[in-house]
Parts: C-alpha cells; sequence; structure tokens
C-alpha cells in the first residue's frame, strides 16, 4: 500500500513534471518508502510503454485516407461545401433567435399604489375563520415589484388593496369526498392582462 | 507546383520555409494544402486516434479539423499552427464524442503488435500494448486529452495549458490522476489474469 498523500507528487515525479526541489523531496521519500518505489516505477514502465506504442505510425493508407476525403471535400464546388457551413450558421441564427425572443419579453408593469380587488365568495358555506373579503374592505398585502431588466430588484414593498366586488358563484354542489373545501380570491389590477387568483384550502373548517 | 515542391525541400524544418507554403496554400494552392496537411497528419490523426479510441472516428475528426484549417489559414502562421491543431483536434474529438454518447468502439491496435520470433512473446506483448491503450477508456475526457498530449505527443505542462485552455495547476492534477488511474487499471488488469 502507499502513501496517499505521496501519490500523486510520485505521478507527476514519473513523468518529469516536478521541479527540482520537489523532485528532490520525492526522491528521498522514495529511498524511504518501498510502496512509493514500486509504484514510481510501475508508472515508468507504463508511460514508457504507452510512448512506445502512440510513437509507432499508422499505416501510411490511413494517412492518405484522411487527406483524400479532404482534398474530395475541397474539390466541391463552394455552394455544395458551403452547405454545411450554412447548416451550421442557421442552426446558430434559431439558437440566436430563441434567446432574442426570451430577452424581447414585454417590459415590467409597474404595480399600481392601489390594486382592484375582486374576491368570489368561497364556494362553500363561510366559517368564522376562513372569511371572504367584503365589499369596500382594505386589504394589506406584499408586493415585490416585478424587475425591470438592468435595474437592481426592488425590496418588498406593502400595498393597500381595496374589494371592488364580492362575487356569488352559483350553489355549490356538495362535495362528494370528504376533500377540505376550495377558496379562491381573484385579485384585478390596474393592466387587465394581469389578474392573480389565490386558491386556498380551509382545513378543518366546521361545517 | 515544381516551385512548390522545391520550396518544400528547401523548408524543411525552417518555419520560415513553410510561410511560403503557408501563404501558397492561403492563395488556394490545393498542392501547398495537401503539403501542410502531410506535415501535420501524424500530429492530428495520431492525437485524435489516441482521443477518440478508433481509427474511423479518428479520421473522420481528422477531415473535420484539416476543412477548419483550410478555412482559418489567412489567421494563422506557421508559428502558432501547431498548438492550433491540438486545439481544434482536441475539441473535434470532444465534440464528436458529446455527440455520440455511448460504447465507443476501441481499437486494441492490432496492426501495431510486435513481431518477434517467439509467438507467445509476440502475443504478451500484443497484450500489453492492447491493455495500455485500453487504459486510456477509463481516464474522463480531460484527463485523457492532458495526458496524451503531455505524455504521448510530448507538450510540456505549459503547451498542454494553452491547448486546453486551463491552468497549469489543473493540467498537472488532470495528469497525475489519469496517470494513476491508468496504472490502477493496469494493475487490476494484471491481478485477474494470474
Amino acid at each position: 500500500m502507499s502513501c496517499a498523500i505521496w501519490e500523486e507528487r510520485v505521478a507527476l515525479f514519473a513523468g518529469g513534471d516536478l521541479g527540482t526541489a520537489e523532485a528532490a523531496g520525492v526522491e528521498r521519500h522514495l529511498s524511504q518508502c518501498a510502496a512509493c518505489n514500486a509504484l514510481a516505477a510501475d508508472l515508468r514502465v507504463e508511460l514508457d510503454g504507452l510512448r512506445q506504442v502512440h510513437a509507432e505510425p499508422l499505416a501510411a493508407e490511413h494517412y492518405a485516407a484522411v487527406r483524400g476525403r479532404v482534398l474530395a471535400e475541397l474539390a466541391k464546388p463552394p455552394r455544395q461545401r458551403a452547405a454545411r457551413a450554412w447548416a451550421w450558421a442557421a442552426a446558430l441564427a434559431a439558437a440566436a433567435a430563441a434567446v432574442l425572443v426570451v430577452m424581447m419579453k414585454p417590459a415590467a408593469v409597474p404595480v399600481p399604489d392601489v390594486l382592484r380587488l375582486v374576491a368570489s365568495a368561497p364556494a362553500v358555506e363561510r366559517s368564522r375563520a376562513q372569511r371572504a373579503p367584503r365589499k369596500g374592505a382594505v386589504i394589506s398585502t406584499h408586493v415585490r415589484r416585478r424587475r425591470v431588466r438592468g435595474a437592481v430588484p426592488s425590496a418588498i414593498e406593502e400595498r393597500k388593496l381595496e374589494v371592488a366586488e364580492v362575487v356569488t358563484p352559483p350553489a355549490p354542489v356538495p362535495p362528494a369526498v370528504e376533500d377540505p373545501p376550495v377558496r379562491m380570491v381573484q385579485l384585478a389590477t390596474d393592466d387587465p392582462n394581469v389578474v392573480i387568483y389565490w386558491l386556498f384550502e380551509a382545513k378543518g373548517e366546521e361545517r | 507546383m515544381k516551385v512548390l515542391a522545391l520550396a518544400t525541400v528547401e523548408a524543411g524544418d525552417q518555419p520560415e520555409g513553410w510561410d511560403s507554403v503557408l501563404a501558397a496554400a492561403r492563395a488556394g494552392d490545393r498542392a501547398a494544402f495537401d503539403l501542410l496537411m502531410r506535415r501535420h497528419e501524424r500530429l492530428v490523426l495520431g492525437t485524435a486516434y489516441r482521443l477518440a479510441g478508433n481509427l474511423e472516428d479518428a479520421q473522420d475528426a481528422s477531415q473535420e479539423v484539416f476543412l477548419r484549417l483550410y478555412r482559418n489559414l489567412a489567421k494563422l502562421d506557421s508559428g502558432n499552427l501547431a498548438a492550433w491543431l491540438y486545439r481544434v483536434t482536441v475539441n473535434v474529438c470532444h465534440d464528436a464524442r458529446r455527440r455520440r454518447p455511448g460504447t465507443v468502439p476501441v481499437d486494441d491496435a492490432p496492426e501495431l503488435a510486435a513481431a518477434g520470433d517467439d509467438p507467445q512473446q509476440s502475443a504478451d506483448e500484443a497484450e500489453r500494448r492492447a491493455l495500455l491503450l485500453r487504459s486510456l477508456r477509463v481516464l474522463s475526457e480531460k484527463e485523457r486529452a492532458a495526458l496524451v498530449l503531455r505524455d504521448l505527443e510530448g507538450l510540456s505542462t505549459a503547451e498542454v495549458a494553452g491547448v486546453l485552455g486551463s491552468s497549469v495547476g489543473t493540467v498537472r492534477s488532470q495528469i497525475s490522476k489519469a496517470r494513476l488511474k491508468m496504472r490502477d487499471f493496469v494493475e487490476r488488469y494484471s491481478r485477474r489474469r494470474l
């Protein structure tokens, strides 16, 4: 078993990759450690063997085949040769377009100071614990301003939301199983494209 | 063509001579480009063979390297050509490997089997060579590139770092790990054979 802490240095030493001072340190260690000495000897033999195998040239026909293929490719009309390059260019252009589309998303919509809140009545009978907001009520909430590209993200801000309307949905169908009732609150912002739905389960509610 | 052949003979290993060959290739002289390929084919195909592990993939990679060389002749001079070829060869081999993940057939280099008088000795030698080449398979892509460039192609650690775009420290670490893994593989295989 060789010394684990010396192994990497011995491996570098065997390939002649250590400076004079480091090599001298390894040599001192090798003179005292038979396992590391054997490791260094094995590494030298294996590296020498690999170098010998690699140094023998391949058969001339293998080189000639490559040269022939390259020259044949170059002899093709430029248009045909360029087709391959164009394929790469097209792939790159498609990738660039995809990145551009992602980056060109509509600019961030600023959060208005006061949002109009539309809250639906609960799907099932309300409880004291999970009561839906009433019309005209003001709810305090925390809003993180949407990040505008290149700008430093702002901190979470507290906003007041006013309940504009309470919608009563049709009479609910009693649930077939004992699932907790699902509640929904719809938050409408000044931007007609932005509507926030808040779904929650009223667990542990009395029926 | 005659003039070019003379220039090549005179060029030898003189960089100035090869500059004129490079200039001719840049001007569209296919014979000059053929000479450039001949000069560097050992570097490109030999390195690709060790990185790819089989001759077919190595030849494909070499073809791509030389086509890239042709397209980039204007940017290169004889001084930086070898480093550029090493870098492109490594990149092309890595790209090919990523496109075709999975088992890569590895030649056991039968053509390199030593021809000796003693058949048993020849067989042992052939097996040893095949084992050493197979040991390259256990290395990661980066370790293998570092080991091939440093130990087989004989580049300095700094040159390997330049080719691979890594620091000298990283390359030293990759080389030492690669050597140890290779040695472990050979040792385990030899122990199993006993």
